[in-house]
């Protein structure tokens, strides 16, 4: 039986969407909203002989981080590559739509109380992006996120937590960009395009995806924290992704929108600046990069534990 | 092509009901599958519908889940299960795990 004091110390990497959940807000607090017993399942997967989830693969619920309510969406990667679809979708429009109306209910009342509770909105992924059996339903829940996160910006702190097996790809990487703060572990991998589909499309010579070695030091978690695209990495229990979530929910709206890294004009003129560093240097490996940052014996930092990285790697800062 | 949707109901010889509303277990990964058992005032019956891509293996599953309802007593209880090319092992295994998670 999983209880929540036992999820604490559990590999967030091993976890299931569930246990995510559950594990990332406070002791007993996790409430499960369109759980298994509603039987909200995919329309769509039965008609094409597909195996469905009662959940539909996305776990949506309300919990507590202290005084804040805390809204999370958790994708289960085991279930069809965490793919998302209608009912998965819609889930994840839903839970964000309630994290506005917690938000504007609260404006109603006092200020100082509206700042205490602030809701904070923390999303677990593990996807590839759209469920290609229904694209269209797939595509339409990504902009309807999309849609919502513009929403939410200044007012609720959206936190991306990655460190799941799958990792975050395809439109779900899209998503996860548009967050305030991305927080990761070194056995996670963020990017648009996937290893096996850049393989296929562009050959073994541009990208070996079976390398996993190679996999790791282009999309995983060191990676991105060097380059900017991660503000916070972590280590891979459930209690170190949930004290990195409460961290974030004291922080103030000021500093969250600082960790953004698109959606400003600043924030691109600092990636432009970066896509012309990364030109002029023609990078062979993404150590050639890292080399380039300051960091002189990038294999050092490859073995380096999560905690020893912290001390040592030097971050692009534009 | 479409999915199956099985159904068996069993009489356990000494009923044991169901001790709590529901419990959920499992996650419909490759060759897994997931569960819900729910009380349910079946007059000392327990009743599974089984939702899988697979045909053909009626029998195996009359056999998997009549091992467990005679292992169990299990009674008063409907049983939903989301399968995808689980093996007799890991339905057995999954089935237990459920009534573990309510300390059964």
């Amino acid at each position: 039986m999983s209880t929540w004091h036992t999820l604490q110390e559990r590999s967030f990497l091993e976890s299931s969407a569930r246990q995510r959940a559950i594990g990332l807000v406070d002791a007993g607090s996790f409430s499960e909203l369109v759980g298994p017993l509603e039987r909200f399942v995919s329309p769509h997967l039965p008609i094409l002989g597909e195996a469905i989830e009662f959940d539909d693969g996305i776990v949506t619920g309300v919990g507590l981080l202290g005084k804040h309510p805390a809204i999370v969406i958790s994708q289960e990667g085991r279930f069809i590559g965490g793919s998302v679809g209608e009912v998965g979708g819609a889930k994840m429009v839903g839970a964000l739509k309630l994290a506005l109306s917690i938000f504007e209910s609260l404006q109603q009342g006092s200020a100082a109380e509206a700042e205490a509770r602030r809701p904070i909105v923390l999303i677990s992924f593990e996807t590839g992006g759209v469920r290609l059996h229904e694209a269209n339903a797939g595509l339409l829940a990504h902009a309807e996120v999309m849609d919502l996160l513009q929403d939410l910006r200044r007012k609720v702190p959206v936190v991306a937590l990655i460190g799941s097996k799958i990792g975050c790809f395809g439109g779900m990487g899209f998503i996860a960009a548009a967050t305030d703060v991305i927080v990761m572990s070194e056995f996670s991998r963020l990017g648009l395009t996937g290893p096996e589909v850049i393989e296929q499309e562009m050959g073994r010579n541009e990208f070996d995806a079976s390398d996993r070695a190679l996999v790791f030091r282009t999309t995983g978690g060191k990676h991105k924290f060097i380059m900017g695209d991660c503000n916070f990495l972590v280590g891979d229990t459930l209690a170190d992704f949930r004290r990195q979530a409460q961290h974030v929910a004291q922080m103030s709206m000021i500093e969250i929108e600082g960790m953004r890294r698109i959606g400003s004009r600043g924030a691109v003129e600092r990636q432009m600046k970066l896509v012309a560093f990364a030109a002029d240097l023609r990078p062979r490996d993404s150590t050639d990069m890292w080399k380039a940052l300051g960091n002189k014996e990038p294999q050092q930092l490859i073995a380096a534990s999560e905690e020893e990285f912290q001390k040592i790697a030097v971050r692009w800062n534009a | 092509m479409a999915l199956n949707q099985l159904h068996f109901e069993f009489a356990p010889a000494t009923p044991r009901a169901f001790p709590v509303a529901a419990v959920h277990y499992g996650v419909v990964g490759s060759g897994d599958m997931e569960v819900i058992i729910e009380a349910c005032a079946l007059a000392g019956k327990t009743q599974v519908t089984v939702t899988t891509p697979v045909t053909g293996f009626d029998h195996v599953w009359q056999l998997v889940l009549g091992r467990f309802i005679d292992e169990s007593q299990l009674a008063d209880a409907h049983i939903s299960i989301n399968d995808n090319n689980a093996t007799p092992v890991v339905v057995s295994l999954r089935l237990r795990q459920a009534l573990l998670e309510i300390g059964e």
